[in-house]
This record gives structure tokens, C-alpha cells and sequence, in this order.
């Protein structure tokens, strides 16, 4: 017990722990959503923006397929995950006391972009619109597509998972230049 | 029940997320710079330890699958391919940007989630023109490797647990990982 106690109060595991705990809640989701929701359903992340959004694209154009069709406005599945994976970091961050509000608190981030928020903010912004965009495209992100799919074996997120690396790489090669 | 069940796998992934530090620019970003393996560790670990659970499950027909994500070749690699730019101009990508936005930090919470809103707004309204398109190349559906290749799926499991554990060794063991600057 007092081990254990150890381990949760711990800021960070080694990522092979991690990674099993992970996978158990891979196996869970699917397992769980069979037998209690007679619908199967895999873990995800960029999916429940889309819901999300959904209320603010039809507000701009009601006739859009999109949002009327393929990702309709709705508290789903998706979108009550995200909430859970909200209080998930939360309590993360309380069981080994690093809760705290901050506008940002990365050394590395500070040394390479300097030490204005805004730009921090900025860069965010623009990120998470391409990360969300791109998601679209290629059917997910990195939970909904290459952890999901990958677990089930399906192509789409090993090309998935080869694109975010190879690009990856390069984009840190650029910001980072001598200091790769 | 069907708010419960999400709310619950929710925390636990955010939870896990945030003990293996993925909530962290600097362990996102050190991944791509090859200096810090933690993504691509956490990452496989999990794919091999939820197939070894799933593939046999479903054999022994205790469990139906899901709707697999569909399989469209140039789709799927260029959306990788932009991806791979925001995460590692971010250092986060969604599910460890709403977890960190839970442990207080206020960059996550309103730039992150602000900036995933907007851009599924700018998606949604341009899908028309861009995802038919795109997707309709070597299109090949919701497939599993096994199926397209009529393989068995624990060929393709052993082959690909050999190739993570490989690789962790290398990593681990051989020093398959460039030093900290």
C-alpha cells in the first residue's frame, strides 16, 4: 500500500508504466463501451472539438454538410472524454502536488522563444489550428488514430504515426537549427 | 451510464498522460529532437500491451470491434505530415493539451482549446473542397492490416511486440539516443 501511495505521488512514472496503463485503458474502452453501451467505441481527442464546434460552424453557415451530417453538434461520446481527460490531468497533477495556475512554466520553451507569454499564447493558438486541421484530414490525432487504430492494426495509423514523426523532426531541426 | 463510462476512460487516460509527462512542451518537442524517447516509449508500450488484449478477446468473441479509422494512403500520411509540424511547434497535441489545461496551465487552457476549436471550425467549413478529394486516393476503407494483407493478426502482433522491444533495447541498452544539449 505505502508503495503504492509512493508511485501515485510520484510526478513522473517511466513511460513504459505509463504506456500499460494506457494500453489497459485501450482495452477498457473498447470492452466497456461493448458490453455497457452495445456500441463499441475507441478513445480519442480531436473528435469532441469537432462536436464542439459544430455548434459554432452551423451558426455560421446552416447548410453546411459537415457539421449536419459527419460531425453533428452534441454532448457525445467524444466530446464527455474530453472532459474526462480534463480532470484526469487534474488529479495527475494534485496526487503529486504540481497543480498550480500558471500562464507558462517551460525552461526550454523560455531559452528557445524567449520569455513573453504572448508569444507563447500566439504560437499555441496557430499550433493547435494546424494540429486540429490536420487531424481532420488524416481521420484523428494521436489518440483517436494512432493509439486507437494502432492497437486494432489498421494501415491508416501507422501512415499516421510515420508523417507526424518525419515532419516532426524536421519542423525541431528548423526551430532548433545548432541547438538540435 | 453514458456519461459516467467516458467521464471514467477519461480521467484514467488523462491521468496517464500526465504521469508519463506528456503534458510537458519540452518531453513532446525532445522526442522529435531524438534527445528524450519518453513519446515514442509510452506510446508503443501502449499499442502492444492493447492488442495483446484486444486481438484475443475478440477471438474468443467476448467483444465486437469498433468501426476501425478508414484507410485512405495519402489522406492519412499528409495529415500526419501536418500534424507533425503543430505538435512540434506546440508541444502538445489534443488529449495532452486538455490534460494539461486540467493541471492549471492557463496556455493549454485557453490559446490550446481556443486554437482546436477554431481549427475544427475552419475544417468543418472546408471539407467539402478538400476531404472528398483527398480521401478518394488509394482509398482502402475501414480495414485492419490482417485484412488487407490476409494475414493472422498474431503474426501481426509478434512481429510488431519483437520490433517494439527491439527498439526499447536499442534505446535503453545500446544508447540509441542522442545527449541532452
Amino acid at each position: 500500500m505505502n508503495w503504492l501511495m509512493k508511485q501515485i505521488r510520484k510526478e513522473e512514472w517511466s513511460p513504459y508504466a505509463a504506456g500499460i496503463l494506457l494500453g489497459i485503458v485501450g482495452i477498457l474502452t473498447v470492452v466497456l463501451t461493448d458490453k455497457v453501451l452495445n456500441a463499441p467505441k475507441l478513445l480519442g481527442a480531436s473528435g469532441g472539438f469537432e462536436n464542439i464546434a459544430a455548434y459554432i460552424g452551423k451558426a455560421i453557415n446552416p447548410s453546411n454538410t459537415y457539421f449536419k451530417y459527419v460531425m453533428p453538434p452534441g454532448m457525445t461520446f467524444a466530446v464527455i472524454l474530453l472532459v474526462g481527460i480534463f480532470f484526469g490531468g487534474m488529479l495527475g497533477a494534485f496526487s503529486s502536488r504540481t497543480l498550480k495556475f500558471r500562464t507558462m512554466d517551460d525552461e526550454q520553451w523560455k531559452k528557445i522563444f524567449g520569455k513573453q507569454t504572448w508569444k507563447r499564447w500566439l504560437v499555441l493558438f496557430v499550433g493547435a489550428i494546424v494540429l486540429e486541421y490536420a487531424a481532420g484530414i488524416a481521420g484523428g490525432c494521436t489518440s483517436g488514430l494512432a493509439i486507437s487504430g494502432g492497437m486494432l492494426l489498421v494501415p491508416a495509423a501507422f501512415l499516421f504515426i510515420a508523417g507526424m514523426f518525419m515532419s516532426g523532426i524536421v519542423t525541431a531541426l528548423i526551430i532548433y537549427g545548432k541547438r538540435f | 451510464m453514458s456519461i459516467i463510462l467516458p467521464l471514467l476512460l477519461g480521467v484514467v487516460f488523462g491521468f496517464a498522460l500526465n504521469k508519463a509527462g506528456l503534458t510537458k512542451y519540452h518531453k513532446i518537442v525532445n522526442q522529435f529532437r531524438l534527445n528524450d524517447m519518453a513519446v515514442l516509449k509510452f506510446m508503443l508500450t501502449a499499442l502492444v500491451v492493447a492488442m495483446l488484449g484486444l486481438y484475443p478477446l475478440h477471438a474468443l468473441g467476448v467483444i465486437n470491434f469498433p468501426t476501425v479509422p478508414a484507410t485512405y494512403v495519402v489522406g492519412n500520411l499528409v495529415g500526419g505530415l501536418i500534424f507533425g509540424v503543430g505538435m512540434a511547434l506546440a508541444g502538445f497535441c489534443p488529449g495532452t493539451c486538455v490534460a494539461g489545461a486540467g493541471e492549471g496551465k492557463m496556455d493549454y487552457l485557453v490559446p490550446g482549446i481556443l486554437g482546436f476549436l477554431t481549427g475544427a471550425v475552419i475544417y468543418g467549413l472546408t471539407y467539402d473542397k478538400v476531404f472528398p478529394k483527398i480521401s478518394a486516393i488509394a482509398n482502402y476503407g475501414n480495414v485492419t492490416l490482417p485484412e488487407l494483407w490476409h494475414i493472422s493478426p498474431y503474426l501481426a502482433i509478434l512481429v510488431f511486440t519483437i520490433m517494439a522491444l527491439v527498439l526499447f533495447y536499442l534505446i535503453d541498452r545500446m544508447g540509441m539516443q542522442r545527449k541532452k544539449k
